[in-house]
């Protein structure tokens, strides 16, 4: 290829710098042939240098280049110019680097087309400088750097308004850790002053004192539990509440990034893994601590040779144990990810229920589902199996040690070293090693689980929104003006889908926006309603960057109708007082009648009181679509975004809509969206974008005129709509759902 | 579908499949592909396949700068090694996929899995979400795995990999 080809003669950059300053330099790693290569690309002031293991491969001189640019591959990206005249092929780099060629092309762009050149933009990079490890997310903070400890530290420092009720726990347990360890010695005085002198005071005595000990014991242990649950519930609400919040307060860009069901599992599933380790695990852990150490001191202090028996087992155990650690977590890693994707397939599968139907295809999604399940089934089924064959595989290690216990004691009994009431209470401390030792051994399970789960919860909560309020954002009512300046944006910087717009809007204006699908018509909303930043140039409303204002008061003033109106489960009134909770009944019945929706609303049964959703009342796609009017009447905004409003219902009640819709967009800054350009005929000015750029901008008398992409596009529509219009004129049987192209 | 139903649309589903015997292609001094297809000529032309994962060198549509199709290659294994070869060089800078011929290494942490590994392209280091979705099963022992910047490694079989890398690639899967 090209590149390898004008290799002239080798030599070192020293060398071929020849005292000029690089500007900057990129490395890339593939070869033209396609091998893994070590290289840089080396820009100067005015040449720019190839290398490859230190070796100068090709020199350029900026100024017989032109038009450079990066084409992205698949897995791979390349750098390409025009030198001489020629097109070129420059170097090929893995998709790491694609975002630094971008800056690189820019930079070039410029400086050959003797601009000045801009400043590179900051790359935010994607592994920890520290360990290399890949930030989860945009959020740039790692999680291994942020160690175990921390992630403790952090969920106690969640417990700390809760610290009365902690200690509060913690009193409970030393009480009852000394009432536990007591019962033994008791039995030991039992045996030995009370059946061994026979003496039957003695007996009554201890036995009775034994059962009190019990007694309280277990109503420590009551309210020791009420305590610790209450404290685990508080605890995994206040979690709940942050990431909820996190999650409403996120951008557009996040929550679409990540699956819905994702999203759930780490409001839901994931604090309550926290939630239950608090109340549980990390309850009864402090607990058998606690009784662990109490009776090892107390063993060791008895016969220090005996309590080594006993413990002998322990390092072989732990040791096991630990280096199963590993296998466990991945494990069950597996587990719930096969979990995850039986419930996508379910969510999948049912919100998609009409098009299975359709195709008639219930029998494989059956089959499919049957599969999934049964993988989720069987690595269920082997992770359990595992985990209950090395269990007990390790009880019997642990439970050895008495064994030897009662062959020495027994020894020592005979031999008068010992009493037979300090062997019982011996063995019954041995005994009692065993539970908090088991208990021990699935602590890395459920820490795992739980710091897995705090981890995925604390990563949301620590992501940082992508667009965010200025300190200095301020108030600002807005009178309807839209300018875009300059505007370049892309929802990967180095892929931008609008192209330096420039558009000035007046307040009150009816902007219409045309365009093939994917030419930026919904980014270009996205950045009115400011989801996104622009990446150059600004959005300015009034003449205010939108940067400056504060997102909350540009939202609450900016009305959206979509064309599939999003109703929650709730009233019909509830659903149209949402965009204006302090509305009055007359204000919503209002709205209602300016959208050509309170006559239909009057005729169900429940009026304005009727549910919606999931159990309620069904209604049509044009009802919806009337009611999300109401609501945005309701809520009177400045400027206000339709979204293909009518595409979707049959021609009367897309006259009611139009209807509805002209009395909303009357003194208003309205941005509309149609595939039907006839519902964009009462527009003051269209756009038509195309590629990301606006191609054409006018009246549609003008554009119509011009004959241009709109001109197109009309005569396309109209051309369909005939089509359509001799279909339905030719089969009366109407198979068809009236949804125009 | 039968085809018999599509009849009537033939008009619409007009492709020009290209012959051997019509086309010429040739690398440019840039190292963009060109093609001269009986009076006419494209510079440069690109070559995308229409299965990537599942028919490899079959369909392969020739589009020019534009993205106008000029048509479409229906088996590469038609044209003759030269030509066939400049075809495959152009289809290997648009799909750079190293083949993984053993994993060295492979470790996960917070739900990102480390990759050290041996390709026929040379030694690499990549990492894949730790989610299964980074590891696409492409057939039967075939997997394609996607990096978190969108690179690309392929395991043609994992069954014919050594046992240990074999072994670190199951538990993917």
């Amino acid at each position: 290829m090209g590149v390898a080809a004008t290799i002239a003669s080798e030599k070192s950059l020293t060398a071929a710098l020849a005292g000029e300053t690089p500007v900057t330099k990129v490395a890339f790693d593939i070869s033209p042939e396609g091998r893994y290569i070590e290289g840089q690309v080396v820009v100067t002031p005015t040449r720019l240098l190839i290398t490859s293991d230190d070796c100068v491969i090709r020199e350029i001189t900026l100024a017989a280049c032109r038009d450079f640019k990066t084409t992205t591959m698949v897995g791979s990206g390349c750098l390409e110019t025009t030198v001489d005249g020629v097109p070129t092929r420059l170097v090929r780099f893995n998709m790491r680097l694609l975002p630094y060629y971008s800056n690189l092309v820019k930079y070039l762009n410029k400086v050959t087309a003797g601009e000045t050149a801009p400043y590179f933009e900051e790359i935010k990079e994607k592994t920890c400088p520290r360990c290399g490890l890949v930030y989860p997310d945009e959020s740039q903070i790692c999680p291994k750097c942020i160690n175990k400890a921390q992630l403790v530290k952090r969920l106690l420092s969640l417990a700390k308004p809760h610290a009365w009720m902690i200690l509060g726990t913690m009193v409970l347990f030393w009480i009852s850790t000394g009432a536990r360890l007591i019962s033994p010695q008791l039995t030991r005085l039992l045996i030995d002053e009370g059946i061994g002198n026979g003496n039957t005071d003695k007996v009554v005595f201890y036995v009775l004192l034994m059962s009190l000990v019990l007694l309280f014991n277990h109503g420590l242990a009551v309210a020791r539990g009420l305590l610790t649950t209450v404290l685990g519930s508080r605890l995994g609400q206040d979690l709940r509440n942050m990431v909820y919040g996190k999650l409403q307060a996120l951008s557009l860009n996040y929550i679409s990034k990540h699956k819905t069901g994702d999203l759930m599992n780490r409001v839901t599933n994931d604090t309550s893994n926290i939630q239950s380790f608090v109340q549980n695990q990390a309850a009864t852990f402090i607990n058998d601590s606690l009784v662990f150490i109490g009776i090892v001191a107390i063993l060791m202090a008895n016969h220090w040779k005996l309590a080594l028996l006993v413990l002998a087992p322990a390092p072989l155990v732990m040791f096991i144990m630990a280096r199963m650690r590993a296998t466990f977590r991945t494990m069950y890693h597996r587990q719930w990810h096969f979990f995850d994707r039986v419930n996508s397939l379910l969510q999948d599968i049912l919100s998609g229920m009409r098009v299975v139907k359709t195709f008639g295809q219930e029998k494989r999604e059956v089959a499919r589902f049957t599969a999934y399940s049964k993988d989720f089934a069987d690595i269920t089924a082997r992770n359990e199996t595992l985990f209950n064959t090395f269990f007990p595989f390790i009880g019997f290690l642990m439970g050895a040690g008495n064994f030897l216990v009662l062959y020495f004691g027994g020894r020592l009994v005979l031999g008068y070293e010992m009493s037979k009431g300090e062997l019982i209470q011996f063995t019954q401390y041995a005994g009692m090693i065993w539970g908090p030792l088991q208990f021990f051994t699935f602590i890395p399970r459920w820490f795992t689980q739980t710091m897995t789960s705090a981890e995925r919860v604390f990563t949301v909560i620590d992501e940082e929104p992508d667009v965010k309020d200025l300190p200095n954002a301020r108030r600002h009512e807005i009178k309807g003006a839209v300018k875009f300046e300059n505007v370049t944006f892309g929802y990967r910087s180095y892929e931008p889908v609008l192209h330096n717009i420039n558009v000035d809007v007046q307040p009150g204006e009816m902007i219409g926006l045309v365009g093939h699908s994917g030419a930026g018509k919904s980014t270009f909303i996205n950045l009115v309603c400011r989801f996104y930043d622009p990446d150059e140039g600004r959005v300015l409303v009034d003449g205010v960057d939108l940067r400056t204002v504060l997102q909350s008061d540009i939202r609450s003033q900016i009305g959206v109708v979509l064309q599939e109106p999003f109703l929650f489960s709730g009233t019909i009134y509830e659903n149209i007082v949402y965009s204006k909770p302090d509305a009055t009944p007359e204000e919503v019945i209002r709205a209602a009648k300016i959208a050509n929706a309170h006559d239909f609303i009057m005729k169900f049964r429940d009026g304005y009181d009727t549910k919606v959703g999931e159990r309620g009342q069904r209604l049509s796609g044009g009802e919806r679509q009337r009611i999300s009017i109401a609501r945005a009447i309701l809520h009177n905004p400045r400027i206000l975004i339709l979204d293909e409003a009518t595409a979707s219902v049959d021609t009367d009640t897309e006259q009611q809509i139009q209807e509805a819709l002209g009395r909303l967009v009357k003194n208003r800054t309205t941005f509309a969206i149609a595939h039907r350009l006839s519902t964009l005929r009462n527009a003051t000015r269209l756009l038509v974008l195309d590629k990301g750029c606006i191609a054409e901008e006018g009246t549609h008398e003008e554009l119509y005129a011009k004959g241009g992409i709109y001109r197109r596009l009309v005569d396309a529509q109209m051309e369909l709509f005939k089509m359509r219009e001799t279909e339905i004129a030719g089969q009366r049987n109407g198979a068809h759902n009236g949804k125009p192209a | 579908m039968s085809t018999n139903s599509l009849d009537g649309l033939a008009e619409y589903a007009q492709i020009r499949y290209l012959s051997p015997a019509e086309c010429r292609f040739d690398l440019t001094a840039g190292g963009f592909l060109r093609l001269e297809l009986g009076a006419e000529s494209y510079d440069p032309v690109y070559v995308f396949r229409s299965f990537p994962l599942s028919l490899g060198d079959r369909y392969l549509s020739v589009r020019d700068d534009k993205n106008n199709e000029i048509g479409i290659i229906r088996d590469l294994a038609e044209f003759n090694l030269d030509q066939a070869n400049l075809v495959r060089g152009e289809l290997e800078r648009r799909y750079f996929t190293p083949i993984i011929k053993k994993v060295h290494k492979m470790k996960e942490e917070f739900g990102y899995i480390y990759w050290e590994v041996e390709t026929d392209r040379g030694a690499r280091r990549f990492t894949t979400k730790g989610s299964h979705d980074c590891i696409l099963p492409v057939g039967e022992n075939r997997l394609m795995i996607i990096d978190v910047d969108g690179n690309r490694f392929e395991v043609t079989n994992y069954r014919e990999l050594d046992t240990k890398s074999a072994r670190l690639i199951e538990t993917l899967m």
